[in-house]
């Protein structure tokens, strides 16, 4: 049978579990679910686990292969899809599942956008601790398949912290949960750890429950400069040892600052106006920290960083929207840029910065780079300077070279870059977790491997 | 099952002659944990290195016999118990801290080290090990890990699991494999998350890297007196709801109290119809508002809220709440202890609900939890000599937790399913829920050599032909109360 004869009764079938309202196979429409170059023949959208089971049921027994979709924001992550005929598109998985106010318990569809569940948790002045961009297209399937670092990681933890229960349908079509929506549960294995960062190739997360927080009533920022890493470092360092216990606590490069600040004009090495220079280049790495409490926990922010710019109310409000940005902002500009993920611990930080701007330079680019200052979960921009346009090598060998300034159990994966280079290093790279066991655990949730086939390090 | 001598002789040859018990006498203090379930095990070896480790349970794995890793032995789900015989593997030689980062705040141990002995050990450099069990003197982090322990912090940071990074895990079949490190996270499926909470079934952790927290700049522990257990039940509905973040939040009942207070004279007043015990930690400043926020929802139902003046007063307080299951065992020779969770916001029905199930049954049932997570320990009291009390005490056990699970909660918050509730775990989870979690398993412990029989209800487990075990219908009976 040809393959289009195959994707024709698929069709059929698939029109048959989710109403022919919730599928096409538009080539028009599909091109703008592409992912990495690659379009599918079919997009899906189911409104339940069994859906879904369903779904991956036919995929399985076609032999075709089906990449799952959230708010298509991270989708340049990881390699280009090996093939994908099926798209799952997890849009109308929103029924809400549960909120407890009471309890600051909160369960939702994993269709369900970043900002209608903020919205649904602030009439209860609770938040879900996430500061992430594109919240209005992000999904909570999405983040946490990718399991999205932000700002706030520092002083409330990561999704694998206050994620407390999730479904999810295996690649042959198990409809599961794992967890519950109480914070404290040890009954059974614990799954919401496996899906977690899984980039959807365990199984479809089809919703999941949240510890959630009140919002802090009050907050102020501080920015403190340094004139160089070391300087910045030895700063963190006296912070990590204090009293201090800020929410956020960030390290910001010199060069990363102009894709942060809020209408700032960053100087664009693609537009080169010699008879108008921009700015002098700022040198400055800084150390920015959020502070919340009353007005005597501010004070005593504001007496021990004498010496930090202090932002508050809107100010504050745009400066880390503007961090939030960094991403967007750097691939908006330079359509060449590539961005890595690096997770190290504390003490490697200053090694890995330092590596990643060596590497950057040795490439014939510039490095803009920020994170989490103590957890050592960074963003690396490298950015090509466009003399030359860059050689699918020189992004090779300038993730090489990062991945050389790290300690063994340290990662760095590729956030983004051109999908040409893709094909010539391995953009996830070394993890310290045994492969086969990995391997072995994919085998058992996905055994006929269909989902995001080819995109993860397995 | 057949257990021959040759075995022992090869136990001796990888761990050392010292190592190995195999006397009946020696054997009958490894056949329970802090519960009473029993089953006696054929040898207890004691290894000094993730090699012989890995030795022994090839051994295992060739000879065909269950292996049971064992940390101290005070689990109260029978996680440690050789419930169909075999080795068990103990971890008091292997109880060294074996690197402090002070930089990176972690810590590398083996799993026999105690959970207490590593904050002391980090206290020098103003650290400490976050998780911190009732049991903290003598659990060991590896039976931490196994169970994600936690403990009256755990409101404020997490249970075990938020605190592992990495670990050396040794498999059912021999291999040696390292999941995870230093760093907060990395690429590809966290098996270190998985693997923390999975009561020994899926491998041996032989090298565990923990975080370690800093040291609070301030403490304060306040006792917040009531005269009904209602108005305290309340009192946690209102804490959670207005944010206050705890450090710790514990109830104790009115018969509790007085028994804990008989015992060890924490200060807990006599006439009291329940106290919270509420621990914040924290920069100074922010302890203070936090004492104002807690002190003013308190005052709303309370009689009486007191702060304790300095350490040896907060030692006090805290001796009595974990001092409290010993407590109860002095005047109860048995009793059951519970570990259902409830969200918060139920609190004060489910222990209107326990107080009914306790006069049905014509029981005694003391109430000591950690009421900011919603984990409830009924300590359900009965004596063994009465099978009919015995029965009415399991019913009455059986009766709180399908009310938990009624209002959205779990039949287990910390110590785990063990064999105690592995009939129970299908009201939590769908048939198919199991069958997933049941390939994950088998993924790691396909020959179930290793733990079998725990977690799964036992028509689920795997069916090796050696069927020693009986099967058990509905909760298997814990009785009598850790040692
Ligand atoms: C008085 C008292 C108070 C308690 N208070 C609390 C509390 O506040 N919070 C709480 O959570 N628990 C509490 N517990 C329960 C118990 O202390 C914990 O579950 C503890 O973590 C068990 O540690 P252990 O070393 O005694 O493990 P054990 O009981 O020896 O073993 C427990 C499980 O761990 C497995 N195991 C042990 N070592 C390893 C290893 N290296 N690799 C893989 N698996 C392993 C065993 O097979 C078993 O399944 C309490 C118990 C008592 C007796």
């Amino acid at each position: 049978m040809s393959t289009a004869a195959t994707t024709a009764s698929v069709f059929d079938e698939l029109a048959a579990i989710v109403g022919p309202r919730n599928l096409s196979d538009e080539v028009a429409e599909l091109i703008t679910f592409d992912i990495q170059g690659t379009q599918s023949a079919i997009r899906v959208s189911p409104a339940s686990a069994e859906e879904v089971a369903a779904i991956l049921r036919v995929v399985a027994a076609r032999g075709l292969a089906v990449a799952v979709s959230g708010g298509f924001t991270q989708q340049h992550i990881g390699n280009p899809p090996e093939r994908a005929e099926v798209l799952l598109d997890t849009s109308r998985l929103v029924a809400l599942d549960h909120y407890d106010p009471g309890d600051l318990t909160f369960g939702v569809g994993a269709g369900a956008t970043v900002a209608s569940s903020e919205q649904r948790l602030a009439e209860h002045g609770q938040f879900l601790p996430l500061d992430i961009a594109e919240r209005e297209r992000a999904t909570i399937g999405g983040l946490l398949a990718t399991n999205t670092s932000a700002p706030l990681r520092h002083g409330y933890g990561g999704l694998r912290d206050y994620c407390i229960g999730i479904h999810f349908v295996t690649g042959d079509g198990m409809v599961a949960k794992g967890g519950g929506r109480v914070v404290k549960n040890v009954a059974g294995f614990d799954l919401m750890k496996l899906m977690i960062g899984s980039f959807g190739t365990l199984g479809v997360i089809t919703g999941a429950s949240f510890k959630v927080a009140p919002r802090p009533r009050q907050t102020a920022t501080f920015v403190c400069e340094f004139a160089s890493l070391p300087e910045a470092i030895g700063f963190r360092d006296r912070i990590m040892a204090s009293a201090l216990t800020p929410i956020r606590f960030e390290i910001v490069s010199p060069r990363a600052m102009e894709y942060v600040a809020a209408h700032s004009d960053a100087r664009d090495p693609d537009h080169y106006h010699p008879e108008a220079p921009v700015a002098a280049p700022d040198t400055s790495w800084s150390i920015v920290l959020t502070a919340a409490g009353s007005d005597a926990v501010l004070a005593r922010y504001r007496r021990e960083l004498s010496a930090a710019r202090e932002l508050t109310g809107s100010a504050e409000h745009d400066f880390w929207n503007g961090q939030l940005d960094f991403h967007a902002n750097v691939a908006a500009r330079h359509r060449n840029a590539m961005l890595m993920q690096l997770s190290v611990p504390a003490r490697a930080v200053e090694a890995a910065l330092a590596g990643a701007e060596h590497a950057a330079v040795e490439q014939n680019a510039m490095c803009a780079a920020l994170g989490r200052a103590a957890l050592g979960s960074l963003t690396v921009a490298v950015i090509p300077l466009s003399v030359d346009p860059p050689s699918a090598m020189q992004y090779a060998n300038a993730a090489s070279a990062i991945r050389a300034s790290l300690p063994p159990d340290g990662s760095a994966y590729v956030l983004r870059c051109p999908i040409e280079a893709k094909a010539h290093f391995d953009v996830w790279g070394s993890t310290p977790t045994d492969r086969s066991t990995m391997l072995a655990v994919k085998r058992a949730l996905d055994p006929a491997e269909i989902l995001n086939r080819g995109r993860f390090l397995l | 099952m057949l257990f021959a001598s040759s075995i022992v002789r090869q136990l001796r040859k990888i761990a050392g002659r010292d190592a190995v018990l195999s006397a009946r006498e020696d054997l009958m203090l490894y056949e329970y944990d802090g519960g009473v379930q029993r089953a006696l095990p054929q040898a207890v070896v004691f290894p000094q290195t993730t090699e012989q480790v890995a030795r022994i349970v090839k051994l295992a794995g060739k000879e065909g016999v269950p292996i049971v890793p064992r940390g101290a032995g005070t689990g109260l789900s029978g996680g440690a118990i050789a419930r169909k015989g075999g080795i068990i593997l103990g971890f008091s030689r292997m109880n060294k801290i074996l690197e402090v980062d002070v930089g990176n705040q972690r810590a590398i141990v083996q799993p026999g080290v105690v959970n207490l002995d590593l904050s002391h050990a980090v206290a020098k450099h103003g650290l400490y090990f976050a998780p911190d069990p009732s049991s903290q003197k003598a659990c060991t982090i590896g039976g931490n890990v196994a169970e994600n322990s936690g403990g009256p912090h755990t409101l404020a940071y997490g249970v075990t699991v938020n605190h592992v990074t990495g670990l050396e895990v040794v498999l059912p079949d021999g291999r040696v494999v390292q999941f995870g490190g230093k760093p907060a996270e990395s690429p590809g499926y966290d098996l270190t998350g998985f693997f923390v909470g999975s009561e020994g079934t899926l491998g041996i952790a032989t090298a565990i890297t923990v975080k370690l927290m800093r040291l609070p700049e301030s403490v304060a522990t306040l006792l917040a007196i009531f005269d009904s257990i209602d108005a305290a039940a309340q009192t946690v509905v209102a804490l959670t709801s207005e944010g206050v973040t705890a450090a710790a939040l514990e109830l104790l009942d009115g018969w509790t109290l007085r028994t804990v207070e008989e015992a060890m004279h924490a200060g807990y007043p006599m006439d009291s119809g329940a106290v919270l015990l509420i621990e914040l930690e924290g920069m100074r400043e922010a302890v203070d508002d936090q004492k104002a926020a807690v002190i003013a929802v308190c005052n709303r139902l309370a009689r009486e809220v007191r702060v304790a003046k300095d350490e040896s007063e907060r030692q006090r307080l805290w001796a009595g709440r974990k001092n409290a299951f010993g407590a109860v065992g002095r005047i109860s020779p048995s009793y059951y202890v519970q570990d259902g969770v409830i969200p918060r916001t139920r609190v004060p029905d489910t222990l209107r609900r326990i107080e009914e199930i306790a006069k049905k049954y014509s029981l005694t049932i003391g109430n000591i939890f950690h009421a900011g997570d919603g984990n409830l320990h009924p300590l359900i009291l009965f004596d063994s000599r009465d099978p009919a009390q015995m029965e009415r005490t399991l019913a009455a056990g059986k009766e709180i937790l399908a009310y938990c699970i009624s209002v959205g909660g779990s039949i287990t918050g910390e110590h785990g399913v063990g064999m105690e509730k592995s009939e129970i775990l299908p009201l939590m989870f769908t048939p198919s829920d199991l069958d997933v979690m049941q390939r994950l398993h088998d993924v790691f412990n396909p020959a179930c050599l290793l733990n079998p029989q725990k977690i799964f209800p036992m028509a689920r487990s795997c069916r090796e032909t050696n069927a020693a075990a009986h099967p058990a219908a509905g909760l298997a009976f814990t009785q009598g109360g850790p040692a």
